[in-house]
C-alpha cells in the first residue's frame, strides 16, 4: 500500500535582512551575461569545449545547491549572511567562467577579464570570514550541550523531547568508554507510574516531566558526566570514576521534584527509582544496558 | 481434519464479518483520531501544521488509510510515537468495546474482548488469541494493508497497547515472550523499556506468548462484574465493532480452507467479486492471493510444530501436501528455513 505525505515547505533565511537575495543573485547572473553579450565575441559552435561546459555548469550547480541547503538549514544572522556572501561570490565567479566558454572577451576589456578570479577571491574570502564566525557561534552552542554529548556529536541520536542523546547515543558511549578502559558507574532512573499520569493528566503533562527531568538531573552532574534519555522514562547517567554518593545524590534530586501540572492546581510526586552498576570493560553494552532495564521494572 | 487444526480454527469469529478496505470510512474521529491528536497536541504541533497538509480535518470520519497517514507524519516529528501511543490506546475511549475491555475480569477476557470487536479496538492490526493448555498466544495479522516501513510501528504500537493494558487495568507488570518478524533493530532501548526484554527477531510472525496462569489471574474489576457493555456488544449494539479488515477476512477464510486446495476463485467466492476484482483489490493492499496464502500456511505449519510439537509429517497431511519431501520445500520457500531446524 502506497501514501502520499507532503513534502515539508522550504523555508529560506534572510540573508542581510533581505529575503530577496536570491532574487538579486538571479539579476546579478543575469546582468554578467548581458556584459558577455554585449561586450564579447561569440565563439562559433566549433569552439565550444563541452567537458568544461559540462564541469563548470556542475560547479554552478552545486554552488547554488550549497546556498538553497544553507539558508533552509541555518536562522538568519552575522554567519548565515557571511557564509551566503562568500558562496554568492564564488557562483558568480563560476558563472562568468560558464559564460566565458561561450564568448571570447576581446584583451583590452582588462576589467572584465579580471571578474572571474576577483569574483572568486571575493567569495573565498568572505566564505572564510563567515566560518571563522561560525567556529565562535558553535563553541557557544557547544556549552549549552555539556553534559548532553562527551565529545561526539550525531544529530540522529537526539531525542527530541529532552534534547538529550537517546539509547543509540548511550550505547555508542558505552561502547567507547568500555574501550578507554576507564572504570565508570552506569546509572539508571526512572519515573514509576509515569503510564498512570499520562492517563490521568494527559501526554502533554508526561512530556512536561520528562523535558524537566533532564536539567534536574544536569545539574548535579560533574564535568565529563553524561546523561541519556534510554527511552520511555528511563534516564541514564554515565559517571566515569564516580564516587560511592553521586548515584544516590541523583535519585534524591529526582525525588525532590514536584511537578505542577498545568492545570495550576495539582502538584503530582512520583516515586523516583534508581539502579546503579560498575560498567564491565567486557561484557556487551546492550546487554548491561538490558539488565539495568529489568531489575528497574 | 486433526485436532490441533480444529484448535486453531476455534481463534476464528464466528458468522461471516463484513469486511472494510483501506478507504472505507468507518473509524470516528473521537477514537483514534482523537488519540492521534492528543500526541501531536502533546508535541506542540497545531491541526494547521501536521492535518491541513494531509487533507484531513479534525472531527471527520476516518479510513483505515487516512489513518496510517497521518501515523506516518507524527512518525516524522517522533520517532516513539508507536509506543507513546500505544501505552495509551487501550483500554480506549472507542465506546462499548473501551468499556467491556474495562469490565473485564482477566487477561484472558479482555483478549477476547480485543480479538472479537478489532474494528474498534485495534482496525490497523489485527489480533488473534490462540490458546494452548498452558499458554496463550495472541498472534498480529495485516487488517487491511499497510506500508512496509509501517509495519513495525503497527506492531509496537498494539504489542505495548496490550501490555501498558494489563499493567493498568491488572496493576501489576506482565510477563510476556515476544516474538517480531522482522531484523533486530540496531538497539533495543525502546523495546526494552516499553515492552521488557524477553525479545526475538528474526520469527516468522509479530506473536506475544504468556503463561495461561498469568491471564487468568483476576484483576481489580472482577470484584465488581459488570456486563453490560460486552451482553450489549453481544446483541449487536455496535455492529461495526465486529467489522474485518479485508485481509483479516482472507486470512480467516484460508485458514477455514486448510487441508484443502484452495483457490482464487473460491476465496472471491467469499467476498462475492470476481477473481480479477479481488487480484486488484488485493494489488491495491499492496499484496496478492499466493503471498496470503504462504503466510497463512506457513503459521499454521509453525503452530503446529512449534506448540502442539507435530511431526513433520502430520504437518503436511494436515495441510493438505501429498509427500513430505514436497511440504519441505514449500516451508523452505515460505520461512528461509526447513522443518527440521525448528
Amino acid at each position: 500500500m502506497k501514501l502520499a505525505l507532503p513534502r515539508p515547505p522550504l523555508v529560506l533565511a534572510p540573508v542581510a535582512g533581505s529575503r530577496h537575495f536570491g532574487h538579486a543573485l538571479l539579476l546579478l547572473m543575469c546582468g554578467i551575461t548581458w556584459l558577455f553579450a554585449h561586450w564579447a565575441v561569440a565563439k562559433p559552435l566549433a569552439l565550444w569545449r563541452w567537458i568544461d561546459i559540462l564541469s563548470e555548469s556542475l560547479v554552478v550547480a552545486m554552488l547554488g545547491l550549497w546556498l538553497v541547503q544553507l539558508r533552509t538549514s541555518r536562522p538568519g544572522g552575522r554567519v548565515t549572511t557571511w557564509l551566503c556572501l562568500g558562496l554568492a561570490g564564488m557562483l558568480l565567479g563560476g558563472w562568468a567562467d560558464l559564460m566565458d566558454e561561450f564568448w571570447k572577451l576581446p584583451r583590452d576589456y582588462a576589467l572584465l577579464l579580471g571578474m572571474e578570479s576577483s569574483l572568486h577571491l571575493a567569495g573565498m574570502v568572505g566564505l572564510t570570514w563567515g566560518l571563522h564566525l561560525w567556529r565562535q557561534e558553535q563553541l557557544a552552542l557547544n556549552a549549552l550541550r555539556g553534559g548532553r554529548e562527551r565529545g561526539y556529536r550525531e544529530h540522529d541520536q537526539i531525542d527530541r523531547l529532552t534534547q538529550l542523546g537517546d539509547g543509540a547515543y548511550l550505547l555508542d558511549q558505552l561502547r567507547w568508554q568500555q574501550r578507554r578502559g576507564e572504570p565508570a558507574t552506569v546509572v539508571m532512573l526512572g519515573w514509576a507510574d509515569l503510564p498512570a499520569l499520562s492517563r490521568q493528566q494527559g501526554l502533554a503533562e508526561t512530556d512536561r516531566l520528562l523535558q524537566a527531568t533532564g536539567p534536574v538531573l544536569l545539574l548535579q552532574l560533574r564535568p565529563g558526566d553524561l546523561l541519556c534519555r534510554y527511552a520511555a522514562d528511563r534516564f541514564v547517567a554515565l559517571l566515569p570514576r564516580a564516587d560511592r554518593a553521586l548515584p544516590d545524590d541523583l535519585l534524591a534530586a529526582l525525588q525532590a521534584h514536584v511537578h505542577p501540572c498545568a492545570d495550576g492546581q495539582t502538584r503530582a510526586r512520583l516515586q523516583a527509582r534508581m539502579v546503579q552498576a560498575p560498567l564491565d570493560p567486557v561484557l556487551d553494552a546492550e546487554s548491561q544496558l538490558l539488565r539495568l532495564v529489568e531489575q528497574l521494572r | 481434519m486433526s485436532e490441533a487444526l480444529a484448535l486453531l480454527r476455534r481463534s476464528l469469529p464466528a458468522g461471516v464479518a463484513t469486511h472494510f478496505g483501506a478507504d472505507t470510512a468507518f473509524i470516528p474521529w473521537a477514537y483514534q483520531g482523537a488519540l492521534l491528536a492528543e500526541f501531536a497536541h502533546s508535541r506542540g504541533l497545531a491541526a494547521q501544521e501536521w492535518l491541513a497538509p494531509l487533507g484531513i480535518t479534525a472531527g471527520q470520519l476516518l479510513t483505515p488509510r487516512q489513518l496510517l497517514t497521518m501515523l506516518a507524519a507524527l512518525q516524522t516529528h517522533a520517532r516513539d510515537v508507536g509506543f507513546v501511543l500505544g501505552q495509551l490506546s487501550l483500554p480506549g475511549h472507542f465506546g462499548l468495546a473501551s468499556q467491556a475491555l474495562q469490565q473485564a475480569g482477566d487477561l484472558r477476557q479482555a483478549l477476547q474482548v480485543l480479538c472479537a470487536y478489532a474494528a474498534r479496538l485495534s482496525p490497523l492490526l489485527t489480533p488473534r488469541l490462540l490458546e494452548t493448555e498452558e499458554e496463550l498466544l495472541l498472534i498480529w495479522t495485516e487488517a487491511c494493508g499497510a506500508p512496509a516501513p509501517l509495519q513495525p510501528l503497527l506492531v509496537d504500537m498494539q504489542m505495548s497497547a496490550v501490555i501498558a493494558m494489563a499493567q493498568w487495568l491488572g496493576g501489576r507488570p506482565l510477563r510476556c515472550r515476544l516474538s517480531f518478524n522482522r531484523t533486530r533493530p540496531r538497539e533495543l532501548s525502546q523495546h526494552a523499556a516499553y515492552l521488557g526484554t524477553d525479545l526475538q527477531f528474526g520469527c516468522q510472525v509479530d506473536a506475544m506468548r504468556l503463561p495461561l496462569a498469568e491471564a487468568l489471574r483476576p484483576w481489580p474489576a472482577a470484584q465488581r462484574p459488570a456486563a453490560m457493555a460486552r451482553n450489549a456488544l453481544a446483541q449487536g449494539a455496535d455492529p461495526q465493532a465486529l467489522w474485518r479488515g479485508q485481509l483479516a477476512v482472507l486470512y480467516d477464510h484460508l485458514v477455514s480452507q486448510l487441508g484443502e486446495p484452495a483457490t482464487l476463485e473460491g476465496s472471491a467466492r467469499r467476498f462475492q467479486v470476481s477473481p480479477a476484482t479481488l487480484k486488484r483489490q488485493l494489488a491495491q493492499l499492496g499484496t496478492h492471493y499466493q503471498a496470503q496464502l504462504d503466510q497463512v500456511r506457513a503459521h499454521a505449519a509453525l503452530y503446529l510444530m512449534s506448540l502442539q510439537g507435530q511431526r513433520g509429517e502430520a504437518v503436511a497431511r494436515s495441510l493438505g501436501f501429498h509427500d513430505k519431501s514436497n511440504f519441505r520445500r514449500s516451508f523452505r520457500r515460505w520461512t528461509g528455513m526447513t522443518p527440521g531446524m525448528l
